[in-house]
């Protein structure tokens, strides 16, 4: 798990999208599996555009590319650069 | 409802609360632990943009902006100051009739768009499919994933949802470059968004989901025509704005303000509620189903953004359930 992967994550437990016990695997459906709807995905989106001084474009909330840890993860990362 | 448990030592969450921790040392909740106010820099920029987006908006349909109205504080003042800060805006009011709406909050959407010259437009669906979504919701659990069980009760959920998906649907179709919701710096945390094709498309399919979850077979009438999504081409050209969290939140204010211009107050029991009269029943519903009161983390969000007291927000958790607008609902929906 990477680092943002794991922020993420504590994003989630701080903020009670899911209680502490609960893992999360990298490819793991977010929306499928009930942990965030669509506005959650938002709010997680304002999270990480602040952790990261990125600006997230409104064209990548995809379930493609912003669904899981992996792929939000990829997509922060690709920004960052 | 909060005898013998922790409370929050800064705002109105308490222990007993589903997923709610309090530091032992602290005394605080995990979301007052971790909250950052938003700045007084970046509440400006926000106001900035706010009014670069709304000072000139781009002429492509009948109207500049959809605003959600419910006849409540909240609503009938957004409208109010949208239209005095931005007087050229050509408004569509949109109020939702789910079958639930006090006759007086009608009335109150209904003034209020005469006061500020704006177009109104009642929404209707068919009373028996709002009245079916709404039993299925209450009789269902799980539907909705876990933080959207503190942000609203499944029932409001579902209602909020169908309004979201008819809002977008309208916008897109009359060309529309601006939707307004009067959510409380509680019930959102984004100011601006673009609505682009593809979350739209998603955002439908996840309502989808839910709606199936609920038990609703025939889903179509709730959710946004996909033909309508498809037609948005090259991009929707819509975005949502949340006022309240450009525009300071003072909820006493706004309705010494509203009663000054004519907005009455409804005859209703419930102290979150200022126009449905099936909210009551829906918070009940909520507290019975995941013991989560549907309004303490919006209060409460309200308490550590300075926005409310803390007693306040106590007094309207605590506030008992009128049984008689619980019976009302009861026989409404038909219920056992």
């Amino acid at each position: 798990m990477n680092a943002i992967s794991n922020d993420i994550i504590h994003f989630l437990q701080s903020r009670g999208f899911i209680d502490a016990k609960r893992s999360l695997s990298e490819h793991e459906s977010l929306t499928e599996n009930g942990v965030i709807d669509s506005i959650g995905l938002l709010q997680l989106v304002d999270f990480l555009e602040s952790t990261y001084s990125v600006e997230i474009p409104m064209e990548i909330i995809t379930p493609d590319k912003f669904d899981t840890l992996a792929g939000i993860s990829q997509s922060v990362t690709d920004l960052k650069r | 409802m909060t005898t013998g448990v922790e409370i929050c030592k800064n705002c109105a969450l308490n222990s007993k609360t589903q997923g709610i921790t309090i530091n032992p040392i602290t005394g605080l909740c995990q979301f007052c632990e971790h909250y950052v106010p938003v700045s007084k820099q970046k509440k400006e920029e926000f106001r900035v943009q706010m009014a670069n987006l709304l000072s000139s908006p781009p002429k492509n349909g009948k109207y500049d902006v959809i605003m959600a109205l419910s006849g409540g504080i909240d609503s009938s003042y957004a409208l109010y100051n949208l239209k005095k800060e931005f007087p050229h805006l050509r408004v569509l009011a949109v109020q939702f009739d789910n079958g639930f709406i006090s006759e007086t909050a009608f009335e109150n959407a209904q003034k209020f768009c005469d006061l500020t010259k704006s177009a109104y437009f009642r929404l209707v669906l068919d009373n028996n499919l709002s009245r079916d979504a709404f039993i299925k919701a209450a009789q269902s659990t799980d539907a909705f994933p876990g933080f959207a069980k503190y942000r609203a009760s499944d029932i409001c959920n579902t209602c909020i949802s169908i309004i979201k998906q008819k809002i977008m649907e309208l916008a897109i179709q009359t060309k529309t470059p601006f939707i307004v919701f009067a959510f409380s710096p509680g019930q959102t945390e984004v100011p601006f968004l673009k609505l682009t094709r593809p979350f739209i498309a998603w955002s439908r399919k996840l309502f989808d989901g839910q709606l199936k979850t609920i038990g609703i077979e025939e889903r179509e009438p709730y959710l946004i025509d996909q033909d309508v999504i498809a037609a948005g081409f090259p991009e929707t050209n819509v975005m949502i704005i949340h006022p309240y969290l450009v525009w300071d939140y003072d909820k006493k204010q706004f309705r010494k303000e509203c009663i000054r211009l004519g907005w009455k107050e409804p005859d209703l029991s419930d102290p979150n509620s200022s126009n449905c009269l099936l909210n009551e029943y829906a918070i009940k519903n909520h507290f019975d189903k995941y013991h989560i009161h549907s309004y303490a983390y919006d209060l409460s969000a309200l308490v550590r953004q300075g926005n409310l007291k803390r007693e306040e927000a106590l007094k309207k958790i605590n506030t008992p359930f009128s049984e008689d607008s619980i019976q009302k609902v009861h026989r409404q929906l038909n219920l056992k």
